[in-house]
């Protein structure tokens, strides 16, 4: 070895192994804690981004009601405000060349089976909306008949319907000629535990002719929902309010920038473990120096410098921190894998640069905390006076 | 006046104590030629450790004028007395001092490597370990595996290694039986004869026999400097 300082400092390691080892792994757990918690966010935001992105590329626009406030999603009220019939074509029109729009009819309506009644939620749609938007059924058909309506899945299980189960909607029976596809959290139609019926049918039963609850926009690119919001609003809205437009793509960034926020959080939380490890390494540090007094009191004696003695222990700091970040980077990608597959549920963004690059930058951490811990036992061991250190025992 | 290694004028070391200031050396002259082997004694605590210090660099009086080779070093930096040090001073200690991590051979090469920036090639460290008796085999053993005769010999070659104009050494006998004790002083004044400037701080009125000069200290004062003749 070429540099005798560090082949000390190499050498001190060794002879002190296994403290050294155990200094190292209180750094390899802050590793492993931040860089599994970096690796938890990216992947958790990825595939919680990934299942909203669905929903981000819809906009749907609904009357103003003047009533201000008005969270939760669209069309979940049965409000008698409902677009005109030339709002909706002005909608379509301003809307059409960015996307699919389509128009929504919506009420609560009472249901009965037997003897049992309830209420629920009961949507109209054109018959090509029904077949471009509800574009999967697990059972059936589309309604073909006057009387035929589509249900949901939750509504089908918790009622024990099936395709050809018949009960009454709003006074009138019904067949039921298909079941929708679970489509979990939407925010364009919840059909979930919804009828869904034709147009025609629903106008006959509820009115409301041609005069939809709010209008579907499906963007053909998601990028273009501000334009189509400002365009909606800058015309429709010019002399006074009129329509409303929900962007879900807000709501989607909203639900993706908390998720940012509480893993971030969480982040902050692991690199305590790494403060705790700086304590450890400082004390490893403080112990070589001072078990070494006479050793340094010799080295400045026969003429080495200061700054060689710093150097010395500081390698010592940093090879520590070399064991405990090669260690760190190892268990962190076995035990960050298994670790997102059970808090995530999938592995699919794993194996990314944006959830990989926490290795490296945890180890970077890590090994920084390391040197700086050593740097002040150095500092202290590098301004011994040599006479003192030469006395001690 | 060429000829001249060393030159004290006053110097004074005090040691400021919190129970008060400890006068360690007190206003001491005098001057040593390149090759001349000096004895420095005195009773416990007289201050003879003090001046070799002084003499080596290792501190800095607190008044007087200390010269080494010709330069005054009492305003240097701690920087330019270690390089002082490094290159023309060497040390043997009562406890020998090795480092502990490295081997006899490496012992003695590392002053080298500290002043050249590279290991030896020369031969230089297996001929100086030769010399004091540590054979090839000895060389590769570390300080703890070594005798105190053996240590203090591999001691003294690291203190030759880099050509030193000064040998200092505070009781080099004091841990050895006397028969090793007698082996390590022929070798110090083989060196001495060879041109090295020796000198020894010794409570052994045999070695200090020995010298060409002894020099008394008590109580941090110089109370008697004497040429030996024979
Ligand atoms: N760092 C220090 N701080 C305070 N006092 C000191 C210090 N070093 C030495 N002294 C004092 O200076 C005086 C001289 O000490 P020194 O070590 O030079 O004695 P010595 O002649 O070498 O003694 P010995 O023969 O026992 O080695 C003593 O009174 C000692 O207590
Ligand atoms: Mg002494």
């Amino acid at each position: 070895m070429k540099d005798i300082i560090f082949a000390m400092a190499v050498r001190n390691v060794k002879i002190n192994i296994l403290r050294s080892i155990l200094a190292a792994i209180g750094i390899t757990i802050g590793i492993i804690s931040i860089a599994s918690m970096g690796m938890l966010g990216t992947n958790m935001t990825a595939s919680v981004t990934d299942s909203l992105s669905s929903m981000a590329d819809k906009l749907s626009v609904s009357p103003y009601s003047g009533k201000g406030g008005g969270g939760g999603p669209p069309g979940m009220s049965g409000d008698s405000d409902n677009l005109t019939k030339k709002q909706f074509k002005d909608i379509e029109k301003i809307a059409g060349k960015y996307g699919y729009v389509y128009g929504v009819h919506n009420v609560r309506a009472k249901v009965k089976k037997g003897s049992d009644e309830w209420s629920t939620q009961v949507y109209g749609l054109e018959t090509d909306a029904m077949r471009t938007i509800l574009d999967n059924l697990t059972a059936g058909g589309y309604p073909s008949t006057d009387n035929s309506v589509l249900i949901g899945p939750t509504f089908a299980s918790d009622n024990d319907m099936e395709v050809g189960s018949r009960f009454s909607v709003g006074g009138s029976g019904v067949k039921v000629s298909g079941i929708i596809e679970s489509r979990g959290m939407t925010m364009d139609l919840n059909t979930d535990s919804a009828i869904v019926m034709t147009k025609d049918m629903y106008e006959s039963l509820f009115g409301a002719k041609d005069e939809y609850n709010q209008a579907n926009i499906v963007l053909e690119d998601i990028n273009d929902a501000d334009a189509v919001t400002t365009a909606l609003e800058s015309q429709m809205n010019r002399r006074e309010e009129t329509i409303r437009v929900q962007d879900s793509s807000r709501m989607v960034s909203m639900i993706s920038s908390s998720v940012t926020t509480i893993t971030s959080f969480a982040s902050l939380i692991a690199s305590i473990s790494l403060l705790v490890a700086a304590v450890s390494i400082f004390n490893i540090m403080m112990m070589s120096v001072t078990e070494r007094i006479r050793e340094i009191g010799v080295l400045r004696s026969i003429g080495t410098q200061k700054k060689e003695i710093l150097r010395m222990f500081v390698y010592e700091a940093t090879l520590i921190g070399i064991i405990g970040a090669t260690l760190g980077m190892i268990l962190s990608i076995i035990m960050g894998y298994f670790f997102i597959l059970i808090m995530v549920g999938s592995t699919k963004y794993f194996f990314t640069y944006d959830s990989l690059i926490h290795l490296p930058y945890a180890m970077v951490v890590g090994l920084i905390i390391c040197i700086f811990s050593g740097l002040y036992p150095a500092w202290r061991g590098a301004q011994m006076d040599p006479i003192e250190a030469l006395r001690a025992e | 006046m060429t000829d001249e290694v060393v030159r004290l004028e006053n110097i004074s070391k005090i040691y400021p104590l919190l129970s008060g200031d400890v006068l360690a050396l007190n206003n001491i002259s005098l001057s040593i030629k390149t090759g001349e082997f000096v004895a420095i004694i005195g009773p416990s605590g007289s201050g003879k450790s003090t001046l070799l210090n002084q003499l080596g660099c290792l501190d800095v009086p607190t008044s007087g004028d200390l010269k080494i080779g010709g330069k005054s070093i009492t305003q240097m930096s701690d920087s330019e007395l270690t390089h002082l040090r490094l290159i023309m001073i060497g040390f043997i200690f009562q406890k020998f001092n090795l480092l502990p991590l490295l081997s006899a051979y490496e012992n003695v090469e590392y002053p080298y490597t500290l002043k050249y920036r590279k290991r030896d090639t020369s031969g230089r460290v297996t001929k100086l370990l030769d010399m004091v008796g540590i054979n090839e085999d000895l060389a590769k053993h570390k300080p703890s595996e070594l005798s105190g005769g053996q240590q203090q010999r591999v001691a003294i070659a690291r203190s030759l290694v880099n050509n030193p104009k000064i040998l200092l050494c505070d009781e080099p006998t004091g841990n050895l039986d006397s028969k090793t004790g007698v082996l390590v002083m022929n070798m110090l004044k083989k060196l001495n004869s060879k041109g090295k400037t020796l000198i020894i701080v010794t409570h052994d009125p045999g070695i200090a026999a020995q010298a060409d000069r002894t020099i008394t200290i008590r109580d941090g004062e110089l109370v008697a400097d004497v040429v030996n003749n024979q």
